[in-house]
């Protein structure tokens, strides 16, 4: 169990649990496809962000979400 | 008959759109460009001469929104009962954009699915079972590509004879009370079981998604937080440099040679007429709008690189790699598209804002955005650096910087007044995929500018420019103003009162008041009033953007110094923008209070950063404070006053509400 913050980079995880203390920003993540149980990949991390592939996107984080997201 | 485009963010939506109607709606290869629903009637050749009105709708990427922008989208496909929908889908990520298929396929309505960006599938080697996709669905499914214009008719004409008929949906949200959340989870949950299954049997990839390619290599560097941000402030100096300092006036010189031609010709047409009619029509339309249109060039060259920069992805990238700097300061890295977009024009900068999604960062951005100039404020730059700082470069770079470090002040103020420390603002955006920034695509947003500047200029600016001439000629008894009485006009009349306000900043003349005022109601104006009250041309040699008569000439005529026509061209820029967009930033913030402090703080900024540079620039330059320091100063303290006391006022409302409340979270329950 780690956040997204201290997984590898080139990475492939499976997202563990979800948790922003934001109902809709939860929502918000399920509905691109990041949820219990779904493939997220590390492509970079920078101090204060990370670049993630969800599904077939690639989205760029900033480090408050990157640490929410446990896999 | 009225078919409704949806799909989620990017997916190329607007170009389809474009492609049908024959508009030139924006169009970016970012998520969040359209941030408000359009229509317009379809082409004959598409529509086969049936009257059909495409609806363009803002990216979503499911039913419930998030942003406000998404909110417009599924108000409309639920309550407006469209013929039909055409829902386009981005074929390079299916597996996300089913889902949001899959609810718009049970509101009963038919739809039709156009697969868009197959072009890239292609190039990618990604295939997809259409025929299996469209079983699977239960409707029709088409491969295209918008930018081409591929797939279009076959997605029309489905659409049209689909029209009212009824669709049958391939998954149906089982009964459940809608305001229990674990219900509505697992229902979701399920539904995205549903589509990952599809995707599986439908879709093959040569190339997976998550392996890491050259673009990510380049994504690093970009939003690395040094190497991102040189870079950033090197392609907008290149932006600047090569529309204001290369290209454009290389252009503007010779457009102002045959303005100035045809200015001769008029006026030796009107050789024979009473005065006043040649002087009107010749120095004061031709003349002023003349001097408008001169600087036209230079906006037309910065738009057309803006529209390669939209166009080819770098614009989620910028926002990605400022998010840090702009978080600090209380904006999101969203707020940086409205700061670029600002710099063409400030009406779309601040309806850019709705894709925000933090309320407070939102209003702060749409207040802020102006600060940037405009493509409007441009002649204005330009007519003040080549008339008083022979044409230096510096003016033009220093105003921009200004407006940057501005927004950036501001912000800070607007964070300090409303309490930021209680929320947590997130931050997440798609890097969506590269792409060749389309040529034809740049000019046509270019022209799109021209014609609308053009317009302008024969409009508003030409009616403002003979209002002005007829109240500079005239009396309040309706006479002639006679030489050497130009006060007793009724422009001077009303002008002078905005005047004495102004002494402190060093150009207290009812002149330039005047030019100031008519700012407001488009900013160009102030270069078209400036040529007709001073008759500019006289000492202006408009080609070289250059005073004839030297700086003293110009400095007893205008009546201020070099430091003082800096601070104008500062107040010019700084003070409220343009009515138009004030109106926009009205229909933004939603709340007479926010529009009140956004008009509040631009017309204090104005003043205060043209009271600094007249003051501090004269004290440098000729060893004494200017004109009317105390009185300025005593403006200036009365502002930061006001400011004070409103931060505290609404912390101390703000705190008691939160103690209330005893926790607040999230973002919307806050203001």
């Amino acid at each position: 169990m780690m956040t997204l913050l201290d997984a590898d980079t080139g990475k492939t995880y499976v997202v563990k649990e979800i948790n922003t203390e934001d109902e809709e920003m939860n929502s918000f993540l399920f509905r691109l496809g990041c949820y219990e149980g779904e493939p997220i990949t590390l492509v970079s991390k920078k101090k204060n962000s990370c670049i993630v592939v969800i599904k077939d996107g690639r989205y760029n984080l900033d480090s408050l979400l990157s640490e929410a997201i446990i896999v | 008959m009225r078919i409704a485009f949806a799909g989620n963010p990017n997916s190329g939506k607007t170009t389809m759109y474009n492609a049908l109607t024959g508009r030139s709606e924006k169009v970016g290869n970012w998520g969040g460009v359209t941030v408000g629903s359009k229509e317009f009637k379809i082409k004959d050749e598409y529509s086969g001469g049936k009257d059909v009105i495409a609806v363009d709708l803002p990216g979503a990427y499911s039913m419930s929104p998030f942003t406000p922008e998404e909110g417009i989208t599924s108000e409309y496909v639920r309550t407006s009962n469209p013929d039909a929908i055409i829902n386009i889908v981005d074929a390079t990520n299916l597996s996300r954009s089913l889902f949001f298929t899959t609810q718009l396929l049970e509101l009963g309505i038919p739809v039709v699915v156009a697969l868009n960006k197959s072009d890239i599938n292609e190039k990618e080697g990604t295939k997809i079972d259409v025929a299996k996709l469209s079983e699977r669905l239960g409707c029709s499914v088409f491969e295209t590509t918008s930018t081409e214009g591929k797939g279009l008719s076959d997605v029309i004409s489905k659409a049209i004879s689909l029209a009212g008929s009824k669709q049958d949906a391939p998954y149906i949200q089982a009964d459940i009370n809608l305001h229990d959340k674990a219900a509505v989870d697992a229902e979701d949950r399920k539904r995205y079981k549903f589509v990952n299954e599809i995707v599986d049997t439908v879709e093959k990839r040569e190339q997976l998604s998550s392996e890491t390619t050259g673009s990510d290599k380049a994504d690093a560097v970009l939003t690395n937080p040094i190497a991102g941000i040189i870079i950033f402030a090197l392609v907008m100096w290149g932006v600047f440099w090569v529309s204001q300092a290369a290209l454009g006036p290389a252009i503007a010189d010779w457009l102002v040679g045959w303005i100035e031609m045809f200015q001769e010709w008029v006026a030796g047409k009107l050789e024979n007429s009473p005065a006043i009619i040649s002087t009107i029509l010749a120095d004061g339309i031709v003349g002023g709008v003349g001097a408008v249109v001169g600087f036209l060039p230079l906006v037309m060259v910065m738009y057309f690189l803006i529209a390669l920069l939209e166009d080819c992805g770098y614009m989620a990238r910028v926002s990605a790699v400022m998010d840090p700097i702009f978080k600090r300061v209380g904006l999101s890295g969203k707020s940086v598209i409205p700061v670029v977009i600002g710099t063409g024009c400030g009406i779309p900068a601040i309806m850019a804002c709705r894709t925000i999604r933090d309320e407070r960062e939102r209003r702060a951005t749409s207040m802020l955005a102006t600060f940037i100039p405009c493509g409007a404020k441009i002649p204005v730059i330009a007519l003040f650096a080549g008339a008083f700082f022979s044409g230096a470069g510096w003016v033009s770079t220093v105003s921009y910087f200004l407006g940057l470090a501005l927004i950036f002040l501001g912000a800070l103020l607007i964070k300090y007044i409303t309490g930021y420390k209680y929320r947590k603002s997130f931050f997440i955006m798609e890097l969506p995929k590269w792409k060749m920034p389309s040529l034809k695509f740049a000019f046509k947003s270019m022209m799109e500018r021209a014609k609308a500047y053009i317009i302008k200029a024969a409009t508003i600016i030409l009616v403002c420019n003979l209002v002005v001439q007829l109240m500079q000629s005239y009396n309040w008894q309706l006479q002639m103003v006679e030489e050497g009485a130009e006060n007793t006009s009724i422009l001077a009349s009303i002008a002078s009162p905005f005047a004495i306000l102004l002494i402190p900043l060093g150009f207290g003349v009812w002149q330039l008041a005047a030019a100031a005022i008519t700012g407001f109601i488009a900013k160009e104006n102030v270069v078209g009033t400036l040529a007709v009250v001073y008759g500019l041309t006289a000492f202006i040699d408009v080609e070289e953007l250059e005073m004839t008569g030297g700086a003293n000439t110009v400095a007893t005529t205008m009546g201020m110094t070099a430091v003082a026509a800096l601070a104008y061209l500062f107040f010019n820029l700084y003070t409220p923008p343009c009515f138009a967009a004030i109106g926009a930033m009205n229909s933004e913030l939603k709340s007479r209070k926010w529009l009140l402090a956004a008009v509040g703080l631009q017309l204090a900024t104005g003043y205060t950063v043209a009271f600094l540079v007249n003051q501090i620039g004269t004290l440098v330059v000729y060893g004494h404070l200017a004109d009317g320091f105390v009185p300025g100063l005593i403006a200036v303290i009365s502002f930061v006053a006001i400011t004070v006391i409103t931060g505290i006022k609404v912390r101390a409302g703000f705190d008691k509400k939160y103690r209330l409340d005893g926790r607040l979270s999230g973002s919307i329950s806050l203001e």
